[in-house]
């Protein structure tokens, strides 16, 4: 990194004695600035509180350790500052973040909320709309979606099961669910629970488990009597490879964030390309087992996005396919759009997968489920797979399950 | 089912504290319902500037470099341009990249309709309402104010800040609403 000029740390310590540190990870005085204030805002926060408590609320010294962690955090490279703070924003709502979970990535957030737009917008939703999110980390996925859904619509039960396999992430993600349901924005409506599993492992692997392992995502569900069917899969899953964890990842996600969460672990055999993909076909089976009808999976750029969309084209169940940059609301310019085996969209960097089939595309706004523009896909309607490989969903929209409870009910799509 | 409709909610106020904090109480009395009653001062001012889509392109997530798990930034800064006059308005204030876009456009609205209604804009109409009533020492107060906070955030003008609104498709009881008079438009202050 080039050193910073003796000008700007002269100019940023007239204004603040505490900004030429802070101009290291921040590189500029506008973004030192609002870090600054930030930080500050924060320790009047917890002063107030800790003085109400009858505490007492020395400010000066709390302010400079976190300037000091912020900047070297014991390491040559400063700490992420949500991790001096504790929270981090996701889209609307404040997330609370630990050292040992992800700190949630505001891609993530544009991606959910276009996803929950689309899906709030349709006519015709199921009464209960389930939502499996897997690799969940601070529950930030589920919990954006009940926000975005809810602040507008209500006649939909949300029912949504948060996946890890870290229990320092279900627990944080639990503490999320209840920091929220205390705020008074929250919308006491639908089910959000988190559950311990390992999404990477086969049940039927001859591999011994440990006891203290998480059980296989399959199992867990059984064990934990879980729903077996949903409707949604979402995922953003560790896709990075252990060549570009080197290369291209920042020092300070590098330096300070759960390898645990970014790269999947190696295999005997398997190519560095494969490693970073690995999550993708066990996520695509679990879709298909969990028989659901619309899979978003973020991925790492345009070239990782072509072979997930590949992938799951292989599965032959979809209508259609395709991928979301970063803004995947933003129209694109048209310009340099390359020609492609499957429609991309909105701006940015190549960011998610986009699959979905049967109502699927109802409640996605997809016109009747036409494979319009799933680009060259050559696909059997859903309801022609049906027939063959599911002859129990007759209507391909209930959950055999749910069916039953309902005795043939309300589910009607 | 039917089909919702997605008005009337404003839900970024109640989320808003770290920049709305100086409004807070002006909000407090009426958080909820948003009709021209509960502000009858907003009442003679014109619409507000609806900024539809299609006339802007926003910049918050960018497009070079890796993105998404590789990098980790804390600036959650938001940039929009309206196509057909250039205007260019950058929003880095808040944590919170949705309070961010929220008043880009808020501003950009306001710049806009200034830029097409000259004397008739709500800004004009409601400085000039307001230069009528408040006492002197206020306006001198506000002036001296106004000079530090200028330098460094020139688009959060006087009432840069005095609302938030969900997108472009602010309803017009939305609007008056967010109109009240604009005192509190400073949270653009440095550490
Ligand atoms: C990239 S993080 C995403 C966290 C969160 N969904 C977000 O968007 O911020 C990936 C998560 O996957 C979890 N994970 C890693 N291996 C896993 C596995 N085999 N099974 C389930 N979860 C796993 C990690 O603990 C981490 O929380």
């Amino acid at each position: 990194m080039p050193r910073l000029p003796t000008s700007l740390l002269r100019k940023a310590y007239a204004i603040d004695s505490l900004l030429p540190p802070l101009l290291g990870p921040c590189r500029d005085l506008n973004s030192a600035r609002n870090e600054l204030r930030w930080l500050r805002e924060h320790v009047d926060k917890v002063s107030r509180a800790r003085y109400t408590k009858g505490g007492s609320s020395a400010k000066g010294g709390l302010l400079r350790t976190l300037v000091r962690k912020r900047v070297s955090g014991g390491k040559p490279i400063g700490a992420p500052l949500q991790y001096g703070l504790g929270t981090e924003y996701f889209g609307d709502l404040e997330i609370e973040v630990r050292p040992g979970v992800l700190i949630p990535r505001p891609e993530t957030a544009a991606s959910v909320t276009h996803l929950t737009r689309l899906v709030r917008d349709a006519r015709e939703l199921p009464t209960e709309l389930r939502i499996l999110d897997l690799c969940t980390g601070t529950g930030c996925i589920p919990l954006l979606f009940h926000d975005v859904f809810y602040s507008v619509r209500s006649d939909v039960e949300l029912r949504f099961l948060g996946v890890d396999i870290s229990s320092k992430a279900i627990a944080l993600a639990n503490r999320n669910l209840q920091r929220l349901r205390r705020s008074k924005k929250y919308v006491h409506k639908g089910v959000t629970e988190f559950m311990l599993a390992d999404v990477l492992v086969n049940p039927f692997a001859d591999r011994a488990r440990r006891p203290d392992e998480p059980l296989p995502l399959k199992s867990a569900l059984n064990f934990n009597k879980k729903r077996v069917f949903w409707d949604i899969l979402v995922s953003n899953p560790p896709y990075i490879s252990p060549s570009a964890f080197r290369t291209t990842t920042a020092r300070s996600v590098r330096g300070f964030e759960p390898r645990l969460a970014l790269v999947p672990p190696g295999e005997a055999g398997r190519s560095d390309t494969e490693q970073g993909d690995a999550f993708y076909p066990m996520l695509l089976v679990a879709a298909i087992d969990a028989e659901v009808k619309i899979v978003l999976l973020e991925v790492a750029d345009l070239d990782q996005a072509y072979r997930v969309a590949r992938m799951a084209q292989g599965m032959q169940v979809y209508d259609g396919i395709e991928i979301w940059r970063d803004q995947p609301d933003q129209a694109h310019d048209g310009s340099s759009q390359p020609s492609s085996e499957f429609p991309i969209i909105g701006q940015g960097n190549g960011r998610s997968v986009l699959c979905w089939r049967g109502p699927g595309a109802l409640w996605l706004g997809k016109n009747n489920g036409e494979a319009s523009n799933a680009g060259p896909l050559v696909q059997k309607p859903y309801s022609e797979l049906d027939s063959v490989s599911k002859p129990e969903a007759v209507h391909s929209s209930l959950h055999p399950e749910s069916f039953m409870q309902m005795q043939g009910g309300r589910r009607n799509v | 089912m039917q089909r919702l409709v997605p008005l009337l909610r404003l839900p970024s106020l109640r989320r808003s504290a770290p920049i709305l904090g100086l409004r807070q109480s002006n909000i407090h009395p009426c958080p909820r319902l948003f009709t021209a009653s509960c502000r009858p001062a907003a009442k003679n001012l014109p619409p507000r500037r609806v900024i539809h889509d299609s006339e802007i392109e926003e910049n918050f997530l960018k497009g070079s470099g890796p993105g998404g798990q590789k990098i980790n930034k804390t600036s959650s800064a938001v940039q929009l341009k309206h196509l057909a006059t250039g205007i260019v308005v950058k929003y880095q204030d808040t944590r919170s990249r949705s309070l961010n876009r929220k008043n880009a456009r808020m501003i950009l609205g306001e710049k806009l309709e200034e830029l097409e209604k000259g004397e008739e804009s709500r800004v004009r109409v409601k400085a000039r309402e307001k230069s009528r009533k408040k006492a002197s020492s206020t306006k001198k107060k506000r002036r001296k104010y106004r000079g530090l906070e200028g330098a460094k955030d020139e688009v959060a003008d006087e009432e840069g800040l005095e609302g938030v609104e969900e997108s472009a498709g602010t309803s017009e009881s939305e609007a008056k609403d967010l109109a009240k008079d604009g005192t509190a438009g400073k949270a653009g202050g440095a550490g």
